[in-house]
């Protein structure tokens, strides 16, 4: 339980650790595309820190980094024949999005810093909610992005007629502008508790 | 052994690539023939949309295009459709980030494109990548062409007037829009020449 509060508002992955800025620029301008992507995000997570954490007693030091990327490549790759087969609409639609995940260090980073040391289930369990912690981050950006940017959520035009479109909004560094605004009330938000 | 040990590294690391990437190689020969039979029929559906074919009466793609469709050329395919001659070209090009595929449909005279499909390309997603959304693509629907043909940069909503020869081009995607200018020119010319 304290392992979901911390990755999704203490020392969530985007907002405090600043992981995973690449994605969060790129993907955010549409709200289906940013959903996709962080589900399987999600899997990615749950499961490469669940396998790195099973084979944690076997894995010899020097060479760790490389298994752990290996085994997140691998789940990667999974993910993106299955889609191709059997869902091959989703495959179609999210293209580049698939491969990119493993660029995303919030992985390396979990299996670094938590799988590597603590027991599977465990592990998992982290790996899921940081995910999550990395998903409403995005939706909250995306929301944004694409109802200023395209006038529409989830692709259904929402905006009322002769909405002006913000072009700034589909572009990525709109995504800076509301990160920091994000990272902003977040870090008010955090202080102010302190305090108390 | 110890775990440090170099011999123990090497045949760990060995060892452990090896499975996954068995695992990986398993996962890609079960699926293999269902992705080949959906990129097929994915082709398929593209030639036929880009005829203006619709789709929903249509009962199985495969077969109707092997009757209907006949490649007179490589790459240039052809097909009657209410007794008008279609020609179809399936076209490749360089967009921003890599290659562009898809096919094309003009009508008899070469001088009105019947439509065009976007089958494979690696724009940027939610900028170049919109070349294959539909607003965009039904743009080229009964458009006038010739070697003039321009994509603009318009209001971001279409430009769905057939005769005036240029369509819209993406907001924020200059350089895929330049690009597939060029691959349709390139297209139509190619067309042109080899009919």
């Amino acid at each position: 339980m304290s392992i979901l509060k911390e990755n999704l508002w203490e020392n969530n992955p985007v907002f405090v650790q600043i992981l995973g800025i690449c994605s969060t620029l790129a993907v955010t301008n549409n709200l289906t595309n940013t959903f996709i992507m962080t589900v399987a995000l999600i899997f990615v997570t749950a499961f490469s820190s669940l396998t790195v954490s099973l084979l944690k007693e076997y894995i010899p030091k020097k060479v760790r980094m490389i298994i752990q990327t290996l085994i997140i490549a691998f789940y990667v790759i999974f993910v993106d024949i299955l889609l191709r087969a059997y869902l091959p609409n989703i495959s179609k639609a999210l293209g580049p999005y698939v491969g990119l995940i493993i660029t995303n260090c919030i992985i390396m980073g979990r299996a670094e810093a938590f799988a590597q040391s603590n027991p599977p289930i465990l592990s998992f369990w982290d790996g899921f909610t940081s995910g999550l912690g990395y998903m409403w981050v995005l939706m909250i950006i995306a929301f944004f992005r694409e109802f200023l940017g395209f006038g529409t959520l989830f692709g259904i035009s929402v905006a009322p007629s002769g909405f002006t479109t913000w072009t700034i909004m589909i572009m990525a560094p709109s995504a800076f502008f509301l990160l920091g605004t994000l990272i902003w009330i977040s870090k008010t938000i955090m202080l102010k508790k302190e305090v108390k | 052994m110890k775990k440090d040990n170099i011999v123990y590294t090497v045949i760990f690391s060995v060892v452990i690539t090896f499975i996954f990437v068995f695992l990986l190689s398993l996962t890609y020969q079960a699926t293999k023939g269902k992705v080949a039979k959906n990129e097929k029929l994915f082709e398929i559906k593209a030639f036929l949309n880009s005829a203006g074919y619709d789709l929903n009466t249509i009962n199985n793609y495969e077969e109707f295009f092997n009757e209907n469709f006949k490649e007179e050329k490589t790459n240039i395919w052809s097909t009657n459709k209410n007794g008008e001659k279609i020609i179809i070209y399936k076209f490749s090009g360089n967009g921003l980030w890599g290659t562009i595929y898809g096919v094309i449909a003009f009508n008899k005279n070469l001088d009105k494109i019947i439509g065009l499909e976007i089958t494979s390309h690696s724009e940027t997603p939610g900028l170049g990548g919109r070349i294959e959304e539909e607003w965009f693509k039904n743009q080229f629907k009964n458009q006038q062409i010739n070697d003039k043909f321009k994509i603009v940069m318009g209001d971001g909503k279409g430009d769905f007037e057939p005769n005036d020869n240029s369509v819209d081009g993406i907001t924020g995607a200059t350089r895929t829009t330049e690009s597939l200018q060029k691959i349709i020119v390139d297209a139509y010319e190619f067309v042109k020449s080899n009919r």
